[in-house]
C-alpha cells in the first residue's frame, strides 16, 4: 500500500471520527436541554394515566343472606366533541333515546373544542341498561350499512357512554327506616344518611385508590386491585321485617294510631330481628325525603324518638325493688288509691283503691300507688342507681345512624322534683326512645344480663368474613331476680286473661298507657300504648316491643298494643321455627324442626 | 514447531484475515442473538401486558354483570315479588294452628350465611409478571446464574 493511499485513509478516518464526536456530543447535549426534560416530563403524561378508583359499595344482606343493599350498573353518557362528525345524527338519536332536548345536545354537539369549550360534555347520568341496549343496537346497525358510490352514511360517532355503580335497594321500602339511604346521585360525594348506611358510611364506601394505569404492557407489575367496601351481614330477618311492618301498618290503621313502632328483639345476643315504623321512604328515591319526613318526623322512631313509657316501666321499677331486696313476689301492700308525695298526690289509673294485694298484682293491675310505694322505700339512690344500670341515662349505642336520648332527670338537677321519684317508678316523667326500654326490658328476659343492641352480625372486610360478637353491656339485676319477676309477669298476664296471650306458648309481658305531656299538662285522651312482652318465657328467643302513638280507638296499651303484641307473636313464632309449649318441653332436649 | 506455524503465517497472510473475519463474525453473532433474546423477551412481555390490560377491562365487566346479576336477583327474590308470586299461585302463609314440628334426632339448625372464608394469615401477592419479563439482561443471566448455584424453585404460572 502506497503512502498516499495511507495517508488518504488517515484523513478519512479523522473525519469520519470528528463528524462521529460532534453527533454523539451533540446528542449529548440535546439531550441535556431544557427542551429535552420538557419533552421528557411531557411524555410521562403518555405513559399511563392515574385514576382515582373509587370501590363498589358494600352490599347490607339480612341473616338468612337476602340482599337489602346492593349495587347496579347505570351509565353516564356524554359526547366526545373532537370524535363528532355528525352531530345532527348524534342529537337526533340522544334525544329520541334518553328523551332529551334536541336543540339543546345539538348546539353541545355543534361546539367547537377549546377556547373555553369542554373536550367531553356530560349529557345524562344514571342511564339505564335499557336505553344503553337501544344506543348499541343503533351503533351496530349504522356500522353495517355499506356505502353506495358517494353516499355518506350516518354514525353517531362522538356518542359515548360508561359504566358505573349505582347503590340500589331491591327491597324498596322494607326495612329502610334501619338500611338509611346513600346520595348516589353524587358520585364522588355522596355519603350515607340515618341507619346503617350513615353509620357504617367510611366501612361501607371502602377506600378510594389513585391508581396508576400503564399505557406501556411492560409496566404492568402488578394488576391494582381496589377492594370493595365492606359488606354487611345483619340480625336482620327480611321475613320477620315483612311480617313486622305489615302488622304496624295494620295495627295503625285499626287504632286510628297517628304512629307506631315495633321492636322484635333477641335478648340472648341483643340482635335486633326486626324494627318497624312508620312512614317509610324508598330509598332508592330518597329525594323524596324531605316531603315524606316533615320536621319534626324522626326517620327512625324506634332509635330516635323519646316518649313517656308509661305502665311497661313498671317491669324496671319491680325489677329494682326486688333485686334491691326490698320486696318479693309475696310481699303485700295495702293500696288506698292514693300516695302523698312532694306536695302532689299519685292515683291509680282507674282512680280506685285495690286493698291488699301482692307484688305479682301490683303489676297485674298496674296500679301507680304501689309503684310509687316501691320507689320511694328504695330511695332515690337505690332506685336511680338502677335505672342508670339500666342504661335509661345515655344512649345505647346501637349501630345506626340518628339515635337520640332525653337527659335522665336525677336528683339534685334543677328539673328534678320530688314527685318525679314517684310517677318516674310508672313511666311518666321520663322520657326513653322504644330502642332505651328494649335494652333495659330485656336484661329480665336475659337472666339479668343486659346485651348492646345491634344489627350487624358479621363483615366481610378484603374477602374475609369476620363475626361480631354479642357485647355485654352490664348485669344491672341478678338472675335470680330475672326468673322471679319473668315469673311473675306470666302469672300476671295469665291471671288477667291478658289480651297477648298467645295460645300454647307462655310469654311474659306487660301493658303501658303513658299519658301524653301538653303545655297545659297531662293530656287525657291521648296517649302513647306501648306493650313489651318476650317468651318463651323459661328460654326466651325474642322479645317485642308495640308502641302506637295516640291511638283513637281506645288510649288503653291493654286494648290496643297487646292484641298487635298477640296476633304479631302468632305469626313471629312460625317464622323462626319456636314450637309450642307443649312440644317444646316435651322434648327440651331434642332439636325440633318445622 | 513454533517456527512452522509462524512460517506458515507468513507464506500465506491471508490466514490472519480470515481470523480477525472470524473474530467480528463471532462479535457479531454475540450481539445478534443477544439482541434476538431481548425481543423475544420483549414481544413477549409485550404480549402478556396487553393480556393482561384486556383481562383487567373484562375483570371490571364481569364484576359489574355480578353486581347486576346479584340485584336482579335480590328483585326476584323480593319479599314484595314472593308474595305476589304466593298470591298467584293461590297460597298464603302457615298459620300457628297449621305447624306441625315433627322431632328431628341429631338435626342442626342451619347456619348464618358465608360470604367468605373466617380471617386467616394473608398471602403475599405475587407480581403477576415473571423476573425474566421485568428483569434487564444482565439481571436476568445474574438470578439465572444464581438459581444455578442454589436448589431448583418450582416454576410459578401467570395467574393474572
Amino acid at each position: 500500500m502506497s503512502e498516499s493511499i495511507k495517508t488518504r485513509f488517515l484523513v478519512i478516518c479523522v473525519i469520519c471520527t470528528v463528524v462521529a464526536g460532534i453527533v454523539g456530543i451533540q446528542m449529548i447535549r440535546i439531550q441535556n436541554t431544557e427542551a429535552a426534560q420538557r419533552l421528557l416530563d411531557a411524555s410521562e403524561n403518555y405513559q399511563g394515566v392515574n385514576r382515582v378508583v373509587y370501590p363498589d359499595r358494600g352490599n347490607i344482606y339480612d341473616s338468612k343472606g337476602r340482599l337489602l343493599a346492593g349495587n347496579e350498573t347505570s351509565y353516564e353518557i356524554g359526547l366526545d366533541l373532537n370524535s363528532i362528525t355528525q352531530p345532527e345524527t348524534v342529537a337526533s338519536i340522544a334525544a329520541s333515546v334518553l328523551g332529551l332536548d334536541y336543540a339543546q345536545i345539538l348546539g353541545y354537539a355543534q361546539m367547537t373544542p377549546g377556547n373555553g369549550n369542554p373536550v367531553y360534555h356530560v349529557l345524562d347520568d344514571f342511564v339505564s341498561q335499557d336505553k344503553i341496549i337501544e344506543l348499541e343496537t343503533i351503533k351496530a346497525d349504522y356500522g353495517s350499512r355499506k356505502a353506495k358510490g358517494n353516499e355518506i352514511l350516518p354514525n353517531i360517532d362522538g356518542l359515548l357512554w360508561t359504566a358505573h355503580s349505582q347503590r340500589t335497594y331491591p327491597e324498596e321500602t322494607l326495612a329502610s327506616n334501619i338500611l338509611g339511604f346513600y346520595s348516589y346521585l353524587d358520585r364522588t360525594g355522596g355519603i350515607g344518611y340515618f341507619g346503617l348506611e350513615e353509620a357504617y358510611d367510611s366501612q361501607l364506601a371502602g377506600t378510594p385508590q389513585e391508581v396508576f394505569y400503564a399505557f406501556d404492557p411492560q409496566r404492568l407489575s402488578t394488576v391494582e386491585e381496589v377492594p370493595p367496601g365492606v359488606t354487611l351481614i345483619l340480625t336482620l330477618d327480611r321475613e320477620i321485617q315483612a311480617m313486622t311492618e305489615k302488622k304496624l301498618d295494620e295495627a295503625i290503621e285499626w287504632s286510628g294510631a297517628e304512629g307506631g313502632t315495633i321492636l322484635v328483639y333477641d335478648p340472648e345476643d341483643g340482635g335486633v330481628i326486626a324494627m318497624a315504623t312508620a312512614p317509610r321512604l324508598d330509598p332508592n328515591k330518597y329525594w323524596e325525603y324531605a316531603e315524606l319526613f316533615p320536621n319534626p318526623t324522626p326517620y327512625n322512631a324506634a332509635i330516635s324518638k323519646t316518649y313517656e313509657p308509661g305502665s311497661v316501666f313498671k317491669v324496671l321499677t319491680m325489677a329494682a325493688a326486688l333485686d334491691s331486696g326490698l320486696v318479693d313476689p309475696d310481699t303485700r301492700f295495702q293500696d288506698t288509691g292514693a300516695f302523698n308525695i312532694g306536695g302532689a298526690t299519685i292515683y291509680n289509673w282507674n282512680m280506685g283503691a285495690w286493698g291488699d294485694v301482692d307484688m305479682t298484682e301490683c303489676l297485674q293491675y298496674s296500679l301507680n300507688v304501689c309503684m310509687s310505694w316501691l320507689s320511694t322505700e328504695m330511695g332515690p339512690d337505690t332506685f336511680y342507681t338502677y335505672l342508670k344500670s339500666f342504661g335509661l341515662d345515655r344512649k345505647t349505642g346501637i349501630d345506626l345512624g340518628g339515635e337520640s336520648n332525653w337527659p335522665l332527670k336525677l336528683p339534685g338537677d334543677s328539673l328534678w322534683y320530688e314527685v318525679d321519684l314517684a310517677t318516674n317508678s310508672f313511666g311518666q316523667g321520663i322520657s326513653l326512645t322504644p330502642i332505651q326500654m328494649v335494652m333495659a326490658i330485656s336484661s329480665v328476659a336475659n337472666d339479668g344480663r343486659m346485651m348492646a343492641p345491634h344489627l350487624v352480625k358479621a363483615m366481610v372486610i378484603d374477602g374475609q368474613q369476620y363475626d361480631v360478637d354479642p357485647v355485654v353491656v352490664g348485669n344491672p339485676i341478678k338472675a335470680e331476680t330475672a326468673h322471679t319477676l319473668t315469673n311473675m309477669l306470666v302469672n300476671s298476664l295469665e291471671n288477667e286473661a291478658s289480651n297477648a296471650l298467645v295460645e300454647g306458648y307462655s310469654v311474659a309481658g306487660k301493658t303501658g298507657t303513658g299519658e301524653i305531656a301538653t303545655p297545659y299538662g297531662y293530656s287525657a285522651t291521648e296517649t302513647n300504648a306501648s306493650f313489651v312482652g318476650w317468651g318463651p318465657a323459661e328460654d326466651p328467643k325474642f322479645l317485642v316491643y308495640v308502641w302506637l302513638e295516640k291511638p283513637s280507638i281506645s288510649i288503653w296499651g291493654s286494648e290496643v298494643a297487646a292484641p298487635v303484641f298477640s296476633d304479631l307473636v302468632s305469626k313471629l313464632v312460625v317464622l323462626m321455627d319456636i314450637p309450642p309449649d307443649s312440644v317444646r318441653l316435651a322434648g327440651s332436649n331434642k332439636t325440633t324442626g318445622q | 514447531m513454533k517456527k512452522d506455524i509462524l512460517q506458515a503465517y507468513k507464506q500465506a497472510p491471508w490466514r490472519v484475515q480470515i481470523q480477525w473475519v472470524g473474530v467480528f463474525l463471532l462479535i457479531v453473532i454475540a450481539v445478534a442473538t443477544v439482541a434476538g433474546l431481548y425481543l423475544y423477551i420483549s414481544g413477549r412481555s409485550a404480549a402478556t401486558g396487553r393480556r393482561i390490560q384486556n383481562l383487567e377491562s373484562e375483570l371490571a365487566t364481569l364484576h359489574r354483570q355480578n353486581n347486576d346479576l346479584e340485584t336482579q336477583l335480590g328483585e326476584i327474590q323480593s319479599e314484595r315479588a314472593l308474595s305476589e308470586r304466593i298470591n298467584s299461585l293461590n297460597m298464603r302463609s302457615l298459620t300457628i294452628d297449621e305447624a306441625l314440628y315433627l322431632e328431628v334426632p341429631g338435626y342442626v339448625p342451619a347456619e348464618g350465611p358465608s360470604f367468605a372464608p373466617p380471617p386467616t394469615i394473608k398471602e403475599e401477592r405475587t407480581p403477576i409478571l415473571l423476573p425474566e419479563f421485568t428483569n434487564t439482561f444482565i439481571e436476568w443471566i445474574a438470578s439465572k446464574l444464581q438459581a444455578g448455584t442454589q436448589s431448583p424453585t418450582p416454576t410459578i404460572e401467570v395467574q393474572p
